[in-house]
């Protein structure tokens, strides 16, 4: 697996990971530790590009997890109350991790884990970072 | 026509056993879908024999795979101590994330995407455990993408 990073300027700086291979037992720590030195730098805002990824284990699901949580903020509408009737009501998203471009296998594997109940996913680059700094964020 | 891959229970042989079970699987006629959930479902039991089963310490994982009229059967046979993933309970994926507890969700997964899971100890003490997937099966979910939010 290897992570290619670009920012991009727009309502609010965002970070894009560009993942290539595989997010299993065996990657998924170099994963989540990339995605803790971008936070400790300063990254607020991940869009996770997924199109170059053909597998994604549950090690992978519980990386995207903890990444939602550390980018997680104590903004009101990211409170547990907010989120817990956010998440009933099938409206709460993630203002901070959004994902990209999933080969159907891949979303498959999000949507078994529960993982698409609060991570947008979408199709095109520009709506995707265009949706981030919105009024939830 | 059984196949059978033997390795040593480490996590680097994991894409090793994902190809096994993708190459075989079409080799048995496996619907792509089928190959899928299987290469998801072996993964998911391999790293648990690997990483709870073993722990750490040297051991082989066995793997066999064949056709079963219209099924797909795969068994993997360890020697480390007794575990069996069909008693481990369901993870709670309507919790928000930071509330479900760690473990589980391997199983969980494994569970949604075969048809049967059995468990059993084999006289040499060892665990046995038997995936069945239908052959021609079709995506465990829908692919509809109710949340995608752009076109």
């Amino acid at each position: 697996m290897n992570i290619t990073v670009s920012q991009h300027a727009g309502r609010v700086p965002v970070t894009v990971f560009h993942i290539t291979g595989d997010i299993d037992t065996t990657t998924y720590e170099r994963f989540q530790a990339q995605a803790q030195q971008a936070h400790a730098a300063g990254m607020r805002n991940l869009l996770l590009d997924l199109a170059e990824v053909p597998f994604v284990s549950s090690a992978g699901i519980r990386a995207i997890n903890n990444i939602f949580n550390l980018l997680r903020t104590d903004a009101p509408g990211e409170s547990d109350e907010a989120m817990r009737a956010g998440l009933r009501d099938g409206t709460f998203k993630s203002p901070h991790l959004k994902v990209l471009n999933p080969t159907p296998r891949v979303l498959e594997v999000l949507t078994l884990a529960g993982v698409d109940m609060f991570l947008e996913v979408h199709r095109d680059l520009k709506t995707a970072l265009d949706s981030f700094g919105g009024s939830a964020g | 026509m059984t196949v059978t891959l033997r390795v040593a229970a480490e996590v680097h042989n994991l894409a090793a056993i994902r190809r096994f079970i993708q190459e075989t699987g079409a080799a048995l006629d496996a619907s792509a879908s089928a190959i899928d959930d299987l290469v998801l479902a072996v993964d998911e039991s391999a790293t648990n024999i690997i990483k709870h089963g073993y722990g750490g310490q040297l051991g082989d994982i066995e793997i066999e795979i064949w056709r079963e009229a219209e099924a797909v059967v795969v068994r993997l046979r360890d020697q480390a101590p007794p575990f069996d993933p069909t008693r481990v309970p369901d993870p709670d994926v309507t919790l928000p994330l930071d509330r479900r507890p760690v473990g589980g969700l391997g199983v969980f997964l494994t569970r949604c995407l075969v048809d049967a899971i059995t468990h059993r100890l084999t006289s040499q003490g060892g665990n046995e455990l038997t995936l069945t997937k239908k052959a021609n099966a079709h995506s465990v979910i829908s692919q509809e993408t109710p949340h995608e939010h752009d076109q």
